[in-house]
């Protein structure tokens, strides 16, 4: 009997050390998103690994999400190499605000990375305290000229929303009188100001949905160069077109740097497919209130430029 | 073999036979009065290289924490304070007794934790870790079933493959 | 609400649901007892699943895990002394000590009753007062949340064991743990030492597994070799629970699911704050306090009643206002979204027999828990007959894998065995873990909300005193300083009185 359960042990053991050895599957890429498993850029992600399976026979991606922003990254950089299958979210959080900010925190630069496709674009838009009737960017500059303190509700303490509040009110010339009160996530920021805590609120547009159909707040302006065209916040003004200072948020899929030209290149079809998808494209637009965005290098490397000049000009504001 | 596992059995059993007998007493509330005071004491003149605060803060960053090590150190000062007083008036204190050959176990015990952490760190296999340290706690429990060893290796290697093939944990 | 029960139960009553729901039952039941394995990791791993399936079917199958979790964390917290979550920490309280005394089967029915009946009761509450209770909610601000902080901070008197300023002294221990990491307010990192990986903080979960778990396998050290044996009084564990008993657990089962579903409702506050504030209250309103600690049914009731109850209150929030309860709630919120449903009291209208189909199938998790949790008590209960020579490494190869599968990281695993040899020392030194644990829970919350209260108001701290629902915690908080000082009084008296009559 003793013999039986000891023969039976070591089969099972060398069954394990075969299945080990047959894991992984070339073809098999992780996608590892360093933000929250709830968050905008986790789902986008879960959606596109569901979806990669009907665009490719050779390429299946598989959706992670690991929580902890640059040190998430930094582990990504450390245990992966060169034609590694593994992919890598970062954003211009990573790249152009924290790399000026607390350049100590990330043990990698842009240099890491081989970029393969942008997954979205967001603009993100500021809301105001119902109660303040703030409309349009005008009403907004009258109410920036007035001298009541302007406190925003935004996620994070040196996030992207602190940074765009920071460049619009700044460059009103209201920098002075802006408090920025950080909550800890964007659903908690965008509930600050129908609560009253604070007088406005920067974050995604779905995030902001509910309460601003609720009647608690309104929605003053979006950072993006032109108007919102669709959706619930159709006809909103972009702030760009009054020459205020904006950025999108995006989210960059990266490989590790060295990765073979067409391996990337078989990625970002890939990733191009998915995103074409008209069942993807609707989701996006119509529930999460994102927009496909494809970006070549050049895009990419304009943005992170801007965003840097952004942070440059405001960080004061931001940090103190 | 069993005449060598007897003969180890027999070491052990000596030099556990030596250690049992060895125990010593510390005054306990003084003793930790003592030990979170001093580390009370470190974390505040540690905070201002910890914590970075900027001018304009309402209540910043290092507030909270020096509040509570201040809270700490008033724990324990009041701990010491009792303690003294009651050694002054010839009061009973509060004793613990530490027996050696129980810390000795426990050191054997955080030797096995260890080498399985490293195992599992510097291999890269989670597999290889528990597996030793299946036949770590057995041996340390001079355990003689051997359908106790197949039983436990199974497991190991089957909690790892429920992790890894089940719940797609890659280590 | 009436014109959707109709559809709403065409929707869930389905044969692919029941199926989906028992999974997702079985496996939060089994994952929460491992120590190690939170409900949130679990829900993490198995969500992908759910993106093949429709709304329906995905959510039943993540509020099983969810519900099941809330009672699964107990098992471990009763059978050795191990909460499998964090949430189940003041189940073991009482959990293990009542199971030592040979009572296992019964200690594990108290937890599934109690679950059962808090889950119930707020899925009850999800269903007949959802929207009403939300809007409540929502008017409550970052000075209200300090309040619920500041009162969580009076429980570390009923958990210090003999010494409360020992207690003290852990609990900012605790509290001080919580502070590592980038700050919540500046974004910059904080007694992180240079370590890089200290940037995240501190995984509650992993310090749990230092704290309680592994500090138990060095405990082994204290065995005796006729310890390694089985105890015959624990196999003849009957299981049964007397007629006293049960009319004892009723008001405290009461009282805590109305409390967990309250603090459920407030987002960020979870279920292991529901249930130490729960077994706080318990344990000044019971008629034998002195029982605490030592096996007393009502505190196991009450705390897992309060865990369970938090799992349709948070759901309230979500479904009603958008905002998720809770970290795993915040994760179900995006089995929602991938199906194209954005929660929100629109959706109420829109698509209002999918909402009413998820809050009844609620109820219907719980009951099937409470079925599977009847067979599962008995497997679970054989656990304490298992060979130490077995059950030790199999406890540490769990333990292991569970902080590493945390943030997939080996660092996690070393911050576990940081703690473990910390609370040894603790031992040593005769003080008491689970302050710590408290402090660490509620540490982050009230440092924040205390820092952007005055934020918000300039630095004034009138903002504590300025609404209605700070007046009522200012008061609860008193009354419970006032019941601690009593109680302290008391127990100094009988002291005294003990000490003249020796």
């Amino acid at each position: 009997m003793k013999k039986r359960i000891l023969s039976i042990s070591l089969v099972l053991a060398m069954m394990t050390a075969l299945l080990a050895g047959c894991g992984s599957k070339s073809a098999t890429w992780k996608v590892t998103c360093p933000w929250a498993p709830s968050g905008v850029a986790a789902m986008v992600s879960q959606k596109a690994a569901a979806k990669s399976a009907d665009y490719s026979k050779d390429i299946t991606l598989v959706a992670e999400a690991i929580k902890g922003d640059a040190a998430t990254v930094n582990t990504w950089v450390m245990d992966t190499k060169a034609n590694d299958t593994e992919l890598v979210f970062v954003g211009e959080g990573l790249l152009s605000i924290t790399s000026i900010l607390d350049p100590a925190k990330l043990q990698f630069g842009y240099e890491d990375f081989a970029y393969v496709e942008n997954l979205y674009s967001s603009v993100f838009v500021l809301s105001a305290d119902a109660k303040l009737n703030i409309q349009s960017v005008a009403d907004l500059e009258a109410y920036a000229q007035g001298g009541s303190e302007i406190s925003v509700a935004v996620n994070g303490a040196v996030g992207s929303e602190a940074f765009l509040a920071a460049a619009l009110f700044g460059s009103m010339g209201a920098g002075g009188k802006l408090k920025l009160t950080p909550y800890q996530s964007a659903a908690e920021a965008a509930q600050a100001v129908a609560k009253g805590e604070t007088n406005f609120a920067v974050s995604h547009q779905s995030q902001i949905l509910e309460t601003f159909q609720q009647g608690g707040v309104t929605i003053v302006c979006a950072f993006d160069q032109d108007d919102i065209d669709a959706g619930p916040f159709a006809g909103v003004e972009g702030v760009g077109k009054h020459g205020y200072p904006f950025f999108r948020n995006r989210c960059f899929i990266m490989a590790r740097a060295g990765t073979d030209a067409d391996k990337v290149a078989a990625l970002k079809d890939l990733y191009g497919k998915i995103l074409a998808d008209a069942e993807v494209a609707e989701w996006l637009q119509d529930t999460m209130l994102l927009e496909v965005d494809t970006m070549s290098q050049e895009d990419v490397e304009a943005h992170i430029e801007n965003v840097q000049n952004i942070v440059n000009e405001y960080k004061d504001i931001v940090a103190g | 073999m069993k005449q060598l596992i007897d003969r180890v059995d027999a070491r052990l059993d000596a030099w556990g036979e030596a250690l049992k007998g060895r125990e010593f007493r510390f005054p306990s509330d003084l003793t930790a009065g003592i030990v979170f005071a001093l580390a009370g004491i470190v974390m505040l003149l540690a905070l201002p290289g910890q914590v970075t605060v900027t001018g304009g803060d309402v209540v910043d960053g290092r507030a909270f924490p020096t509040l509570l090590m201040g809270v700490m150190l008033a724990g324990c000062a009041a701990l010491i304070g009792k303690e003294l007083v009651k050694l002054a008036r010839k009061q009973p204190i509060a004793w613990k007794t530490v027996n050696l050959l129980v810390e000795v176990k426990a050191l054997v015990i955080l030797a096995i934790l260890l080498v399985t952490y490293l195992l599992c760190k510097y291999t890269g296999l989670f597999v290889i870790g528990a597996v030793f340290c299946a036949l770590g706690f057995l041996v340390f429990f001079r355990c003689r079933k051997w359908s106790y060893y197949a039983i436990t290796l199974a497991l190991a290697a089957g909690i790892w493959c429920a992790f890894r093939f089940g719940l797609g944990v890659r280590f | 609400m009436l014109e959707f029960i109709g559809p709403a139960s065409r929707l869930l009553f389905t044969l692919e649901n029941i199926l989906w729901i028992n999974i997702g039952v079985f496996i939060g039941s089994v994952f929460a007892a491992i120590p190690g394995l939170t409900v949130i990791l679990c829900v993490i791993l198995f969500l992908p699943f759910t993106y093949q399936m429709t709304a329906i079917p995905g959510m039943m199958f993540l509020l099983g895990i969810y519900c099941a979790g809330g009672y699964g964390g107990s098992v471990s917290a009763i059978l050795i002394n191990t909460p499998g979550t964090p949430h189940a920490a003041a189940t073991m309280l009482d959990g293990h000590p009542l199971s030592k005394q040979g009572r296992t089967k019964a200690a594990l029915k108290i937890a599934l009753y109690a679950s059962t009946f808090g889950g119930m009761f707020s899925a009850l509450m999800l269903l007949f007062l959802g929207p009403q209770v939300a809007r409540v909610a929502a008017q409550l601000g970052t000075a209200e949340y300090f309040m619920v902080c500041l009162f969580g901070l009076t429980i570390i008197a009923g958990v210090s064991g003999r010494s409360m300023v020992k207690g003290i002294i852990s609990a900012c221990v605790g509290l001080l743990i919580s502070c590592i990491g980038a700050d919540p307010m500046t974004g910059y990192d904080r007694l992180t030492f240079g370590v890089g990986r200290l940037y995240l903080g501190l995984d509650l979960a992993v310090c749990l597994i230092g704290l309680f778990a592994l500090v138990e396998i060095l405990a082994k050290a204290e065995l005796k070799p006729d310890a390694l044996h089985l105890d015959a009084k624990k196999m003849e564990d009957s299981g049964v629970i007397t007629k006293e008993e049960y009319k004892r657990m009723a008001r405290p089962v009461l009282l805590s699911s109305l409390i967990g579903s309250l603090v459920g409702i407030i987002p960020g506050t979870g279920a292991s704050e529901a249930s130490w504030f729960s077994y706080n209250t318990a344990k000044n309103m019971s008629k034998h306090p002195e029982e605490f600690g030592h096996g007393s049914v009502e505190g196991i009731a009450a705390a897992e009643s309060a865990n369970n109850a938090v799992t349709g209150a948070t759901l309230i929030p979500l479904l009603t206002l958008g905002i998720p309860g809770d970290g795993t709630v915040a994760i179900m919120l995006s089995a929602l979204m991938i199906n194209g449903l954005n929660p929100g009291l629109s959706l109420f209208t829109t698509d209002g027999d999918i909402m009413y189909a998820i809050m009844l199938g609620l109820i219907l998790v719980n009951l099937f828990m409470l079925f599977q949790g009847k067979f599962l008590t008995r497997l679970f209960a054989k656990v304490v007959s298992i060979p130490q020579e077995i059950l030790t490494p199999v406890i540490v190869i769990f333990c292991f894998a569970g902080a590493y599968s945390v943030n997939k990281n080996y660092f996690d695993v070393a911050v576990a065995l940081v703690f473990a040899v910390a609370a040894w020392v603790l031992r040593k030194l005769d003080m008491p873990a689970v302050p710590i644990l408290l402090g660490m829970v509620l540490g982050n919350m009230t440092e924040t909300n205390f820092r952007r209260a005055l934020l918000i108001s300039n630095g004034s701290p009138a903002i504590f005193f300025s609404s209605v629902y700070c007046i009522i915690f200012l008061v609860l908080i008193v009354v419970a300083v006032g019941t601690i000082v009593r109680g302290k009084l008391n127990e100094r008296k009988a002291a005294q009185a003990a000490g003249k009559e020796l």
